[in-house]
């Protein structure tokens, strides 16, 4: 495939080695210091501005199915997408940093300049933020088809009541599933026999109500009760997570902004959050703001480095979750090694969500988890698929059928349930085991 | 400042309402009171010919003037005409008998839609002087200065100035980015709300003229009557359910009003949070009048008599429903109270305002979070909108110079001779332009025994009460006229 990226910051270049080996690769950036990193990649490097007709031209843009828009400006990525569409007709992918872009309708947003994705990584991170931070003692969280499942990860402690006995004869509330474990770095789906243990993290999926109980029974003694929420770092993230939080009644909201100027701006902005005006670096004010006495401290500062020291300041002083944002993929195991729960990447979450678009299929990839060693893909069924009960169905060890979506119900699979034809189902599955379970549902299954 | 400008200005407004005297003239002809029909004609002569004097001696060309007006003159200007127009609109009381200081003081309790009487024998006026006293209240309700901003093409310019010097609420909220639109705006609606009070009381048995200076004074937040016992002298208790609406919109903001109609959306009224407070204020005064009243033995229709009371204070209209002189000391604290609160701001009502209320307090509370949280950034914030500290300031610094002027006022009317309640209660009534206060100034009584300076205090007392304090002190400041000179020939010169 003949694919076009213009910007070769770090969201271009991950893409760039995710896709080289396949795919013709042009990267267009008007930095030549950029091209070093491109040198030793199989791509075509362009010095110019994505703007540029001729230097689109020279990409070969006629040709290219994909156009992905990554740079530091929105405007610049608009403007790349609205010419690329008119010389040729690739697939275009528009980054963007500002809610504004994102257009209420297709015909007042960005669709009416010819662009066929708009993606804002920033506000992605802050949904996925928001949802940690509202699920109590857990330290991952996502929901599902529109709303009817919900994923939950924890790190058992040893008194948690799951860690008792092996997985099937836990008495986990119908409507859940165990869909994973990680255990000393290592992933994979439990079976009957798996016996959990102190300090594992597990992954659970299911209904709303089933993982209220889910909740109580890992976490007893933590419901109702007013979380006390602190963000360090009020940029575009930190006032996202900040405007979301707002909305949930019981969540008391605290920023921590360097900027003076900035601070007012979110305090202008915010009608229920505490604007503090301070370094979140500087241990002598989180001590004066009792910081350690909040319940979860979100981390957004958009330096890995200043990121780190809050994280490790906030679990110093005793904060039992903690919430990172990690610039440089790179950087996300080594986070989670030092202690802090959630690590996550908004660039990250965008090169996946970009991959996965290019490298196309008749799913959905609905959630990364564990910084891509799992996947949540949502797939059709396919009609000549032949209708069997699930515990017909050979999956591999590393994948797990989580929830079977009927109408606006969700069916949580037990192995006497049928999967048919046409029906919508959430598959849970390891990194690599992906394709082979698309493949596996789009077929007859013999 | 340049004093020539501010004389030919002056002058200029004062010409026009020269011309408001035709309509008592009128009345006073169709009622055939012809000494009274007379007095109108000179007043309008004279202040005709002084206004068009003025004009001449300032001399400039109007354009040219008004193009460079600069605020301390818009000032000048508004204070000025106003104490001016005040004198002018008094020559009808001056003919039918009054003394010079009763005059002024009758014509600035209308003008400033006080509604404090000097009158002590309500038989002796004909119905000209009557109309008149209400004209002059529905005038100076939307502010004078508005109307012939939204009437003269000539004021089109220098009228920014001089329409937020007259009316300087804490927000400068417009309905047009247009002065001239804001102003006919804003007029309009007013008159459209007076007609239809007009019609409701003609349906309920008012007599048409009754109705007219009723509405006239109501909508303006005035509250002269011709009836000698107010509101009570009429014995209708739908009339005081009509009058009790009226009030309500008199005394809330018209150009949120305007708003809510232009866009038939009665969320706006809703939303807004001054209307909320003052919704709220109104309804907790009431339930304490009526706990106050029922105490103390009084049982038939107690909710339309305290709203009607409550409405009539905080609006600063004044009317009287029921003496309330008679009234508990609780239900008269409560009434007191309310006369420090007055209506929103950009309505007919006087008083220091709602919304200042609204935002000292969350000034206040703001200060003190500060101190627990010495880093916080906590901005003030009015209908999700950050509120500049200058405009905090300001408001402080309101409250301050209201509290200093009332004070001054109060204890030079006591040392005078009045009792404290009568002293306390009258200039909190004539400084928040509300009009009858307690014991010998009572809504049955009049102002006219109070020794005479305490009379001329308090006619600045509403003046000064008016034009929101800070609009006359400001050109009391030495400053405003170390750089006065009489003219200047380029206007770029005088800084």
């Amino acid at each position: 495939m003949h694919i076009v990226i213009v910007g070769g910051g770090q969201v271009g270049a991950a893409l760039a080695r995710a896709l080289a080996a396949d795919n013709e690769v042009f990267v267009i950036d008007h930095d030549p210091a950029v091209a070093d990193v491109f040198a030793s990649l199989d791509v075509e490097f362009i010095p110019g501005s994505g703007t540029s007709a001729d230097v689109l031209a020279r990409a070969g843009i006629k040709n290219a199915a994909f156009l992905v828009a990554c740079t530091g400006l929105d405007e610049v990525n608009i403007v790349a997408c609205a010419i690329a569409n008119k010389i040729g007709s690739p697939e275009t992918i528009c980054l963007v940093s500002r809610a504004d872009f994102l257009g209420a309708s297709p015909e007042a947003g960005l669709e009416q300049f010819g662009i066929n994705r708009v993606l804002w990584p920033e506000a992605q991170l802050a949904a996925d933020i928001e949802q940690v931070v509202t699920a109590p003692g857990a330290i991952d969280a996502e929901v599902f088809a529109g709303g009817v499942v919900r994923l939950l990860e924890y790190r058992l402690e040893a008194d948690s009541a799951l860690v008792a006995a092996p997985v099937r004869s836990l008495h986990l509330p119908r409507g859940s599933l165990i869909v994973a474990v990680k255990r000393s770095g290592k992933l994979f789906v439990p079976r009957g026999t798996t016996q959990l243990a102190a300090g594992d993290k597990i992954i659970i999926m299911g209904t709303p109500e089933a993982m209220r109980e889910v909740a109580a029974l890992v976490r007893p003694g933590e419901t109702g009760e007013r979380q006390k929420v602190t963000i360090i770092g009020g940029g575009d993230v930190g006032l996202e997570v900040a405007e979301r939080l707002e909305k949930v009644a019981s969540v008391e909201v605290r920023i921590i902004e360097r900027d003076a100027a900035r601070g007012a701006k979110l305090a202008a902005r915010l009608s229920r959050t505490l604007v503090l005006n301070g370094d979140g670096t500087d241990l002598e004010l989180l001590e004066s703001e009792d910081v350690g006495r909040s319940d979860v401290l979100v981390c957004v500062i958009d330096n890995d480095e200043r990121n780190l020291l809050a994280s490790l300041l906030g679990r110093q002083l005793g904060v039992p979750k903690i919430v990172t944002r990690v610039s440089r993929p790179g950087n996300l195991r080594l986070f989670e090694r030092v202690g802090i729960d959630v690590a996550l990447s908004a660039r990250g979450a965008a090169v996946a969500s970009i991959l996965h678009r290019i490298s196309g299929g008749t799913s959905s990839l609905v959630a990364v988890l564990e910084h891509g060693e799992a996947r949540v893909l949502e797939l059709t069924v396919s009609p000549n698929f032949v209708a069997r009960d699930l515990k017909a169905i050979g999956t591999p060890e590393d994948v797990i059928v989580a929830a079977i979506l009927r109408g606006d119900l969700a069916i949580v699979p037990r192995g006497d349930d049928r999967i048919g034809p046409g029906d919508r189902i959430l598959v849970f599955s390891t990194g690599a085991a992906s394709e082979r379970v698309q493949a596996y549902f789009s077929g007859t299954g013999g | 400042m340049r004093l020539s400008l501010v004389v030919h200005v002056c002058g200029l407004l004062i010409r026009v309402f020269g011309l408001m005297f035709l309509a008592p003239l009128a009345i006073a002809l169709v009622y055939r009171e012809f000494n009274d029909a007379l007095g109108f004609t000179v007043s309008a002569v004279v202040t005709v010919t002084i206004g068009q004097l003025m004009r001449q001696a300032g001399g400039i060309s109007a354009e040219q003037a008004l193009e460079g007006m600069r605020r301390v003159e818009g000032f000048a200007v508004v204070s000025a005409s106003w104490l001016l127009i005040a004198g002018f609109a008094g020559i009808p009381y001056l003919w039918v008998g009054l003394g010079p200081i009763d005059a002024m003081f009758e014509s600035m309790s209308g003008l400033t839609t006080t509604g404090a009487t000097v009158f002590r024998d309500f038989s002796q006026y004909g119905r000209g002087i009557f109309f008149w006293r209400s004209m002059s209240q529905w005038l100076g309700g939307m502010g004078v200065i508005a109307l012939f901003v939204a009437v003269l093409p000539r004021l089109a310019i220098g009228g920014r100035e001089l329409f937020f010097a007259e009316a300087p609420g804490p927000d400068d909220e417009k309905v047009s980015p247009q002065i001239r639109r804001t102003a006919a705006i804003l007029w309009r609606l007013y008159t459209i709300l007076t007609l239809l009070l007009i019609l409701a009381l003609r349906l309920v048995g008012y007599p048409l003229y009754d109705a007219i200076v009723h509405a006239f004074t109501t909508l303006s937040a005035g509250g002269f009557s011709p009836h000698p016992l107010s509101i009570q002298g009429y014995q209708n208790p739908a009339a005081e359910w009509v009058i009790i609406v009226f009030m309500f919109l008199a005394g809330a903001n018209f150009a949120l009003q305007y708003r809510a109609l232009a866009r038939r959306d009665a969320r706006i009224f809703v939303r807004d949070e001054e209307l909320q407070a003052y919704t709220i204020v109104v309804l907790v005064a009431a339930a304490l009048v009526v706990v106050a009243l029922w105490r103390s033995g009084s049982s038939s229709d107690l909710v339309r008599i305290a709203l009607f009371q409550v409405l009539s204070i905080i609006t600063t209209t004044g009317f009287a429903s029921e003496d309330f002189q008679l009234w508990s000391d609780q239900a008269k604290m409560v009434l007191l109270g309310l006369m420090f609160i007055g209506g929103c701001a950009g309505s007919a009502g006087g008083g220091p305002k709602v919304v200042r209320h609204v935002l000292l307090a969350r000034y206040t509370i703001r200060e003190l979070r500060r101190t627990l949280h010495p880093r916080a950034v906590l901005p003030v914030k009015l209908g999700g909108r950050v509120v500049p500290e200058t405009v905090l300031q300001g408001v402080v610094v309101f409250f301050l110079f209201y509290m200093l002027t009332f004070a001054l006022c109060s204890a030079a009317v006591i040392f005078l001779g009045a009792d404290i309640v009568t002293g306390i209660s009258a200039t909190a009534a004539t400084l928040g332009n509300v009009g009858p206060g307690f014991n010998q100034v009572g809504p049955m009584a009049h102002y006219g025994d109070l020794h005479p300076v305490s009379r001329i205090v308090l006619t600045l007392a509403m003046w000064i009460g008016r034009l929101e304090v800070l609009t006359v002190l400001v050109i009391l400041r030495p400053e405003a006229w170390r750089s006065g000179q009489w003219s200047s020939g380029n206007p770029r010169a005088g800084s």
